[in-house]
Order: C-alpha cells, then sequence, then structure tokens
C-alpha cells in the first residue's frame, strides 16, 4: 500500500523542522521523543487498569516466583508492544481514513475481545488440572497438560497482543500522532516511544509473586480468569452483533 | 434456673443463665433500644409508634433469650430473617411511592437517585483511590428524592465493620436472611457434598468486580450480577442488555438466595458468591473478636463443620483450632458443639479464659448495632403494613 506522505506535512511537523533549521537545541531533540513517552507514562494508568482483568488473575494462576513473574510480564509485555506496532502500522498505512467507521471499528474490537474471551477460557480450562472444579466430567489431566503447554508456550504473547489493541482515548489519540508522521519508522517509534512510557506501570504486577504463599490463590485467579472471560466474551458479542446488525441494516 | 433448656441441649457448662441475671444483662440493651425508638414517638400517627414499640419488644426478647439460653444462632437467625424478608418489602414500597414501579430510568440513575448499597463499597475504592471517581451514581449526602446517600452508610458500614469485622454480615446485611430463612426451611440437605473448591468462589467475583469495575467504571456487580436486584431496584427493561441483566438478576436470586439454599441448607449466595464477603473478611484481621476451638475438648465430630453455613470451618481450621478467616461470628458452630470445643474468643487473652464473658462482649456491640441498622428497617417497614392494614 502506498504511503500517503502527501498529506503527512502538519503544523506541528513544520515547527519541529523549523526549529531543526535553527540549530540543534534540547527542546528540539527531546521533544519528539518525549511527546509519545510522556503520552504513555500520562495514560499508563489507563492501560494498568484496562490490562489489569487479564493480567493479574493469569499471573497469579501461574504461582511464579519473582524471576518467573518477570519472565511472564515480559513476554506478556512482548506481546503487547506487537499489538502497538501492528496498529501503528495500520495507522500510518491508513492515514488521515482514521478514524474508521464506526461499525468496522466496532467489528474490530468487538472480534478482539472474542478473542480474548477465547484466550482466557481456554488458560481457565487448561489448567484444571486433576478434577475440574465446576463439573464432575471435564478435561482429562493429560489432556489439560497439554493444552495448558500449549498455552504456556504462547498464551502470554497472545493475551498481551489482544489488550495492547485497546482503544482508550490516549490510545487514539497517538494512533491519530503517528498517522501524522513521514514515515513508516517514525509511526513506529512513536508507538515504541509511547509504549516506554506506559511500562512503569506495570512493575507492581511483579508484586503477585508476593501474594503467591495464600492458600487458594491459585482456584481464586482461575475462578476470575473464567469471570473475566465471560465479561470479554459478552463484551464481543455485543459489540461484534452490533456492527454486524448495523452493517446489514445499512446494506438492507 | 435453666427453665426449658435440657443438659442434653446445649453444651456443657452452657445451661442457661436464670432469669434475674438475664434481665439485668439485657437491661442495657432494653435502653439502647429504647433511645433508639423514642424518637418514634414523635412521629403523627399510631403506626410508627406501635411499630417501634413491637420492634424493640421484640429486640429485648430476642436478646433475653440469648441471655437466658446462651445460644447465639437461633434468636440472631430471628432477627437476620425477619430483617431479610421485611427490607425488600420495605424498599419496594418506598420505590413505588416514590416513583410507581421497582425500574429505575437512566434519567433518574445520572440524576443520583439511585439509594447507595453497601455492595458496591468494594468497587467504588480502585476508581476513587485513582482517579477520585464515585463510580456510583447516587448522591454522596442525602436529599429529598434519595435518603440513602453513599456518605452515611460508608460511616455505618465502617464503625460496625472496626468492631464485629465479618460480623456485619451476620448481624448488618439486610440481604442474607432470605437465604438463611430458606436454608432454615429444610429439615436435612438435599445435596452435601459441596467441592470445598467453591469457597473461593467469591473472592473470584470479588477479583473480577473490582479489576473489571477499574477498567470501566461502572459497578460491575451491581450492573450485572447482583441477586438482590431482583427485590429491591434494577434498571428499566429498554434494551436487549437490560432485559439480560433482568434475566442474570432473576436467575440468580432463584438459584443463589432460594433453591439452593433450600436444598444445601448453607447460606449460598454468601458462601460461594457475595463478592462484599470476602472484602469484608479482611476486616476481621481488625476486629478482636474471634472462634476458636479447643483441641483438648474437640473429639472431630464433625458437628461444627456440618453447622457452618458457609463451608468456612475445614479439617484445617479445626486442627489449626481457629475459623477461618471468612468467618461471619453467627454463632452456629459455638451453639451446635456439645462439647464445648468451639467457643467465643478475645484475641490476645488466654484461649481458656471466659468463652461466655467473650460473647457478652461481642454481642453487646452486636445487638446495639443490630437494633440502630436493622431495627430501624424493620419498625420503618412495620409502620408501612400497620398504615396499610389501618
Amino acid at each position: 500500500m502506498a504511503a500517503p506522505d502527501a498529506h503527512r506535512s502538519g503544523a506541528a511537523s513544520d515547527a519541529h523542522w523549523s526549529e531543526a533549521a535553527r540549530g540543534p537545541t534540547l527542546r528540539g531533540v527531546m521533544g519528539p521523543l518525549a511527546e509519545p513517552a510522556l503520552l504513555g507514562f500520562s495514560s499508563g494508568l489507563m492501560c494498568l487498569t484496562a490490562c489489569g482483568p487479564v493480567l493479574l488473575p493469569w499471573l497469579a494462576a501461574e504461582d511464579a516466583g519473582l524471576r518467573g513473574t518477570g519472565a511472564l510480564l515480559g513476554q506478556f509485555l512482548a506481546g503487547r508492544l506487537a499489538g502497538y506496532l501492528v496498529f501503528a502500522t495500520l495507522v500510518w498505512a491508513l492515514g488521515l481514513a482514521l478514524p474508521l467507521p464506526a461499525s468496522a471499528n466496532a467489528a474490530i474490537f468487538g472480534a478482539v475481545h472474542l478473542a480474548l474471551a477465547a484466550a482466557l477460557a481456554s488458560y481457565a480450562l487448561s489448567t484444571l488440572r486433576s478434577r475440574p472444579v465446576a463439573c464432575a466430567g471435564g478435561l482429562s489431566t493429560a489432556r489439560s497438560r497439554a493444552l495448558a503447554g500449549r498455552f504456556r508456550a504462547l498464551g502470554p504473547a497472545a493475551l498481551g497482543f489482544l489488550t495492547g489493541l485497546n482503544l482508550c482515548p490516549p490510545f487514539l489519540v497517538a494512533g491519530v500522532r503517528a498517522a501524522q508522521r513521514h514515515s513508516l519508522p517514525g509511526a513506529l517509534e512513536f508507538f515504541l516511544l509511547f509504549f516506554a512510557g506506559t511500562l512503569v506501570w506495570f512493575l507492581p504486577f511483579l508484586g503477585v509473586s508476593a501474594v503467591r504463599r495464600f492458600t487458594g490463590l491459585r482456584v481464586v485467579a482461575r475462578f476470575t480468569t473464567v469471570l473475566v472471560a465471560a465479561y470479554y466474551g459478552y463484551l464481543g458479542v455485543i459489540t461484534l452483533g452490533g456492527a454486524l446488525l448495523h452493517a446489514w441494516h445499512n446494506h438492507a | 434456673m435453666p427453665g426449658t433448656i435440657t443438659p442434653d441441649a446445649v453444651a456443657p457448662g452452657l445451661a442457661g443463665r436464670s432469669a434475674f441475671r438475664s434481665l439485668l444483662l439485657t437491661l442495657p440493651i432494653g435502653l439502647w433500644g429504647a433511645l433508639m425508638f423514642s424518637r418514634s414517638l414523635d412521629l403523627p400517627g399510631m403506626a410508627p409508634k406501635l411499630a417501634a414499640l413491637l420492634t424493640l419488644h421484640f429486640m429485648i426478647v430476642l436478646f433475653f433469650q440469648m441471655m437466658r439460653t446462651q445460644e447465639t444462632h437461633r434468636w440472631r437467625r430471628i432477627f437476620f430473617v425477619t430483617l431479610g424478608v421485611l427490607f425488600p418489602v420495605g424498599f419496594i414500597w418506598d420505590l413505588i411511592t416514590l416513583r410507581g414501579s421497582m425500574s429505575i430510568a437512566v434519567g433518574q440513575m445520572i440524576g443520583g437517585e439511585t439509594p447507595f448499597c453497601f455492595l458496591a463499597i468494594p468497587m467504588m475504592i480502585v476508581p476513587a483511590a485513582l482517579t477520585k471517581t464515585l463510580i456510583f451514581p447516587g448522591s454522596i449526602l442525602p436529599t429529598a428524592s434519595n435518603p440513602h446517600a453513599v456518605a452515611p452508610m460508608i460511616a455505618l458500614w465502617l464503625a460496625a465493620t472496626l468492631v464485629l469485622g465479618k460480623g456485619w454480615c451476620a448481624y448488618g446485611c439486610f440481604f442474607g436472611g432470605i437465604e438463611e430463612g430458606c436454608a432454615a426451611l429444610a429439615k436435612k440437605p438435599c445435596v452435601r457434598n459441596v467441592d470445598p473448591r467453591w469457597r473461593w468462589a467469591p473472592w473470584a467475583v470479588l477479583a473480577a468486580v473490582v479489576l473489571l469495575s477499574a477498567a470501566t467504571y461502572e459497578a460491575v456487580y451491581c450492573s450485572w450480577l447482583c441477586p438482590f436486584k431482583a427485590v429491591t431496584e434494577f434498571p428499566e427493561v429498554r434494551s436487549a442488555q437490560t432485559a439480560l441483566q433482568a434475566g442474570i438478576f432473576g436467575s440468580l436470586f432463584v438459584g443463589l438466595v432460594l433453591v439452593l439454599p433450600f436444598l444445601t441448607k448453607l447460606r449460598t449466595q454468601c458462601a460461594f458468591f457475595c463478592p462484599f464477603g470476602p472484602f469484608q473478611a479482611l476486616s476481621n484481621k481488625l476486629s478482636v473478636f474471634e472462634v476458636r476451638m479447643d483441641r483438648a475438648k474437640c473429639t472431630d465430630c464433625v458437628t461444627c463443620r456440618r453447622a457452618c453455613p458457609t463451608l468456612v470451618l475445614d479439617e484445617t481450621s479445626v486442627a489449626r483450632g481457629r475459623a477461618g478467616m471468612s468467618c461471619m461470628k453467627c454463632g452456629a458452630c459455638v451453639d451446635a458443639c456439645t462439647k464445648g470445643a468451639v467457643r467465643w474468643h478475645i484475641k490476645g487473652t488466654a484461649l481458656m479464659a471466659s468463652p461466655e464473658t467473650a460473647r457478652l462482649l461481642y454481642l453487646f456491640p452486636a445487638w446495639a448495632f443490630a437494633t440502630l441498622f436493622g431495627g430501624s428497617i424493620i419498625a420503618e417497614t412495620l409502620t408501612k403494613l400497620l398504615q396499610l392494614a389501618h
């Protein structure tokens, strides 16, 4: 897809280049870097609350020590970064075509919520080892272990990727600013710095390893994962269903 | 004089108290109750006065019986079930009188007319702490259209919690009585073997609603999961979503509050679902009152475990000689133990210190609170019923 460079010269970019022409200043050098990082940092609290329902029960269910939790968090964040970069590529490629029509937005994010619900549900089921909590006839131990193994390989990154695609207001602002960049690397750089700005808010999640000694934590975490999956599943069905109904109505 | 209490019916050492001593012990509660209900004497009409006198009499008699028989659970349950049944009656009455319907329109909700319920407290904490946002759609201070506002309820809850801990769930909660009544209806449980892992489910519901409320800025439990919406107030059914919500409320109420308590003889909503329970359980760390087991007297007969309505007592907790953190201090296990091994205890005192003294020290604030809070709800509803009869 050809990059729509022609319409990328906004007022902000002009100011940046004219400043650069006068010689390097601290503001000139740091400004483009600081904006996305500060935007990420200031919206990190929202990222924290958006990722919390997915990340916290899942980390608690893993029952890992500090190092293990750190590794899992790293995989999750890597997946989340991938989500950001995919989004950055999309918004850059689509340029000023953003925002998408409401029904298209709803369809995409409905599907993302459904995928997130499926990932969480499959994880919760895979961790029910010896005997499922809810019913007598559930997964066999061998099959659940196999499922759990498969999930452990891809799960953290998949969850990170899916939660990374969250349409919160700061994320949309970041999308619009990235779309105004001159090049794809510029858009990617913007989202990379935005991501870096949010990172500090994820450090408290490492504290999950400190509460692992509590009896029943894993059971609670699995139950919670099921409930959160149900919530995102509902959200996905409603959002996607609404978008499809809207599209069908318009078509008719 | 032990009266009608036979030695077989109660634990050793709990052979009842003389009527005179019981009366003396009831006197402070009688005076407290009289003080609480005296304001009703100034209200116009006979109904409020009669309702106040009936409620005062009711609370005093129950407390006297607690003193006389030295049993707690049986008499507390009568109060608690009465409160549980009368609260929705009075609440629905108010809604019908004020709005003509149990449902609330979005406009009224935005206008802060939603009465505040303590169940929303755990969900409000994270958004309030992080962003200073109150996610409940009620008003902070009482107004003419909404006398049940956020601040008075939180103050009352906090005061009771500091003293009683999770005892709130046995003396303060105006919802638990319905299921306790349903559980009491069955002579024997039809379903006995409940997987003990279900005990952790309320913690999961708590975690899920707190996290999702923080993510969505919506009181998720109130919007989607509260069984008691079915007998109090629910969003007006105007869309597929509100119809789904109403369906969830109704199903949870029938299942968890009516049917399952009858089948299991447990407070199933409290034991397996209510997110407020685990939140409140944390306050048991603050409260000085607890239930302990004297291992020297315990014969591992599991009577106490069978009596516990929320499955808090299990093999581990009995072996450890201490009820779990989620104990709501209803007294069922203490009353059920025929060996006197399960006893009331005050933290920091010797285990062998008089359990009856500990029980009294717990019961006075608990019953004083019950008279103030639950008693006033009972009196208000009785007033309405008497006015209706008149």
